[in-house]
């Protein structure tokens, strides 16, 4: 598994490919201000990437990226050995804050992302949908409203419409950043046991956080990025048993490692 | 020519000076009422209704009273005057409304400290609820500036059955050329209105805002547009603020002073101070009694309410309600597609906005003329020209109130969207329209209710002798024409009709509409 950068025999391994991209924003007075300067990274099949860097070095942009939401000025990326041109189905994305929208219900909220199957009837979708809101432990709840929902439950919500699709690569940008460390807490065991079980979506997760324990709690392998235009300034492999226990002294190491590269 | 331009810019300088006093009367009366109505439980109840009803009442109702109160006091003093008091009356509601809302949101934990270091009534009103207001007030002083700019024709004229005054500026002056066949002269006098509106909102109006923004309780998520009048100001309202910042300014210091003084005067002398007030009551009522004569006014408005009848204001109103609807749903057609496009394009904002904002500065009466023309050459009917006149008054609140509730989506709602590839129509009903619908509401409401007040001057123009009326009934037309005889009691028949279905409008369909849109999206 080589999380980075060049593109080798073993490409047909990767699920997502990003190769020498670069891209800036340009700010008020014509000035641009380089997020990535040729930045290649790569994502596994069935593996858990997470995302490490100092604040404002450009975490959430590269996802943006990954998810064909932003196109990068120069370089490719790659989703399956196929250059992506536009946001797919098959990548599926949880942002900071739920997104709901506030006017549908939590059935009709999830049902959206099944909005292109068009050979599915309405009440396979509703089925699908149940399937899901079950998965994330939110049975019962398809009539609520968002705003009758705790931040945990509205995030759920936003789990089961990221999976609903079946997607096989899920990105999530700080997706518990906004939640009570023990909401925090069961929403990451469930996140990891989805991802584990092979029979469910998604096959990889690639996770952007600031907090450290928490990638090194879910991650196979954390990219640590530096400061802007953001190189990788390292790569830190995870070689231990799941779930993983925050108290034993290896998982302190691997925290320690990627603290270090954080500088 | 040189002459003329001299001509334009002195009137452009008679006219702002008349809206400059006026507004600063309509601040100083948005203060005392609504400070009030939002400290005040009982003052409230009796407030709000009659604000919204005076809101309702179009400029052209005044007319007599500005007469009656003014004319008579001076022969260049009183029109002067009652033309101040014209424009004061366009200007003064939404800002009074603003206040109100501003003291009601001061957050509790704020009122509670305040109540805690006990401070007296007249420093909470420095202290807390003019800081307060002042972010309110200074967002509505663009839109009442605008309004003021659209009355000011109306108000420079003053014409009640045989007398007339009328005033020097920009207004009269403007019309003049059009009526004189001085096409390049008129051209020119519209373009140096839309000058001194843009020069007034860069050195004026927007530092005024961001100065403003410091008084703001808390920081609002939604990011403003970023256009280039913001570069400007933003140098200029640095330079005010650190004017501001480093000199105490003195009259400031001292009329606090006066006023604490003054305060300290009337709680040490209690019973003098309620004797004053109290006969200082009863000498105006006396006065106005005997000077206007209520009674015979009474009789005067039952008998317009008589004549004018049931069933023709009904049908007058109807058919005026149509001229509105149909104007504020052409409006609504250009900009619900136009306001998605500067959403996606996110540079079309940075051209199409500072442009539109210009081009809403443009009061659509100094138009009018032009319309009229136009509306003539091609020989439609005046039917036409209303509509037009409405939708050019009323369809800038449509587009800064949808633009501004666009720009408020949330990012991730959006680029949901595009990862789920909704797009197009779909994307439309599931995400737009739901985001923009409470501000659709309140700006057809604003828009419908300016546009009745546009229609007493669209139904029937009065340009010098020329008059041209609609020619099927209208509401409008029927004022207007009262005004113009000098039928007091039809006049106030037809404000009563037109303000009561107004506020009827306004409580029973589209308050109720706002609530239900609203509470979706908490």
């Amino acid at each position: 598994m080589e999380a980075v950068a060049e593109p080798t025999e073993g490409m047909r391994e990767n699920i997502l490919e990003l190769r020498d991209i670069s891209f800036s924003y340009s700010m008020r007075g014509g000035e641009k201000l380089r997020v990535f300067d040729n930045l290649s990274l790569s994502v596994s099949y069935a593996e858990f990437l997470g995302i490490a860097g100092p604040s404002g070095c450009g975490k959430s942009t590269l996802l943006r990226i990954m998810a064909g939401l932003l196109k990068p000025d120069n370089g490719g990326v790659l989703f399956r050995g196929k250059p992506l041109k536009e946001p797919t189905p098959r990548i599926s994305m949880m942002f900071q804050s739920p997104a709901l929208f506030p006017w549908y219900t939590v059935l009709e909220n999830v049902m959206l992302a099944l909005i292109h199957e068009k050979e599915l009837t309405r009440r396979e979708k509703e089925e699908r949908v149940r399937v899901f809101l079950d998965i994330v432990g939110l049975m019962g709840f398809e009539a609520a409203y968002p705003a009758e929902l705790s931040g945990g439950m509205r995030q759920r919500v936003a789990l089961a419409r990221a999976l609903v699709a079946q997607p096989d690569l899920l990105l999530m940008d700080e997706p518990f950043s906004n939640l009570d460390p023990l909401t925090a807490i069961s929403l990451r065991r469930e996140i990891e046991t989805l991802w584990m079980n092979q029979s469910l979506p998604p096959s990889s997760v690639v996770m952007v956080s600031h907090d450290i324990e928490e990638l090194v709690e879910l991650s196979d392998t954390i990219i640590v990025l530096t400061k802007r235009p953001a190189k990788i300034a390292g790569i830190v492999k995870i070689d231990m048993e799941r779930p993983r226990s925050r108290r034993s002294r290896e998982f302190y190491e691997y925290v320690d490692k990627v603290y270090t590269l954080l500088g | 020519m040189a002459q003329e331009f001299l001509e334009i810019l002195l009137a452009l300088g008679f006219s702002w000076a008349r809206m400059t006093i006026a507004l600063l009367l309509s601040i100083l009366f948005s203060l005392c009422v609504g400070i009030l109505a939002g400290v005040n439980r009982v003052a409230e109840k009796i407030i709000i209704p009659i604000l919204d009803v005076l809101q309702s009442i179009p400029i052209l109702s005044f007319f007599p009273l500005a007469l009656y109160i003014f004319i008579g006091i001076h022969p260049i003093i009183g029109p002067e005057a009652a033309a101040i008091f014209l424009i004061f009356t366009s200007q003064a509601w939404n800002i009074a409304f603003g206040v109100y809302e501003a003291v009601k949101l001061i957050p509790t934990n704020i009122l509670e400290s305040v109540r805690s270091l006990g401070l007296g009534a007249l420093r909470r009103i420095r202290n807390l609820y003019i800081p307060a207001a002042f972010p309110r007030i200074a967002a509505n002083i663009p839109p009442s500036w605008a309004n003021g700019l659209y009355f000011l024709v109306a108000c420079e004229i003053i014409t009640i059955g045989e007398a007339e005054w009328r005033l020097f500026g920009i207004g009269t002056v403007s019309t003049g050329f059009m009526l004189a066949g001085k096409i390049p002269q008129f051209f020119i006098s519209l373009a140096a209105v839309m000058i001194a509106v843009v020069l007034s909102n860069i050195f004026l109006f927007i530092p005024l805002m961001r100065l403003s923004e410091r008084y703001k309780f808390e920081e609002y998520a939604a990011e403003a547009p970023r256009v280039w009048i913001e570069r400007v100001t933003k140098s200029i309202s640095g330079v005010i603020g650190k004017l501001l910042a480093d000199r105490k300014i003195p009259s400031y210091a001292s009329a606090s002073q006066i006023i604490s003084r003054f305060s300290s005067m009337v709680r040490k002398n209690k019973i003098l101070a309620s004797a004053f007030v109290v006969m200082a009551v009863a000498a105006l009522s006396i006065y106005a009694i005997s000077s206007i004569n209520v009674l015979y006014y009474l009789e005067v408005v039952a008998s317009g309410l008589g004549r004018f009848g049931l069933v023709d204001p009904l049908v007058m109103i109807g058919f005026s309600l149509s001229r509105v609807a149909s104007a504020v749903l052409i409006g609504l057609t250009w900009v619900i597609p136009v306001s998605i496009l500067i959403y996606e394009r996110r540079r079309l904002e940075k051209i199409l906005v500072p442009l539109f904002q210009v081009l809403a500065s443009l009061p659509a009466t100094l138009l009018m003329p032009l319309i009229v023309a136009l509306v003539l050459e091609a020989k439609l009917s005046l039917e036409t020209g209303a509509v037009i006149m409405v939708l050019l008054g009323t369809q800038w609140y449509l587009f800064f109130f949808i633009s501004g509730a666009m720009r408020g989506i949330p990012r991730e709602e959006e680029e949901l969207c595009r990862l789920l590839k909704i797009r197009g129509l779909k994307k439309f009903r599931h995400l737009y329209f739901p985001r923009i619908f409470p501000s659709l509401i309140m700006g057809c409401l604003v828009a419908v209710g300016g546009g009745w007040n546009t229609l007493v001057i669209a139904e029937r123009v009065v340009l010098d002798d020329f008059i041209w009326e609609v020619e099927n009934p209208g509401i409008g037309k029927a004022l207007s024409g009262a005004v113009m005889r000098g039928d007091v009691g039809i006049l106030t028949a037809a404000t009563i009709w037109m303000a009561g279905f107004i506020v009827i409008l306004n409580r029973f369909l589209w308050r109720r509409l706002y609530q239900k849109a609203t509470r979706l999206l908490v």
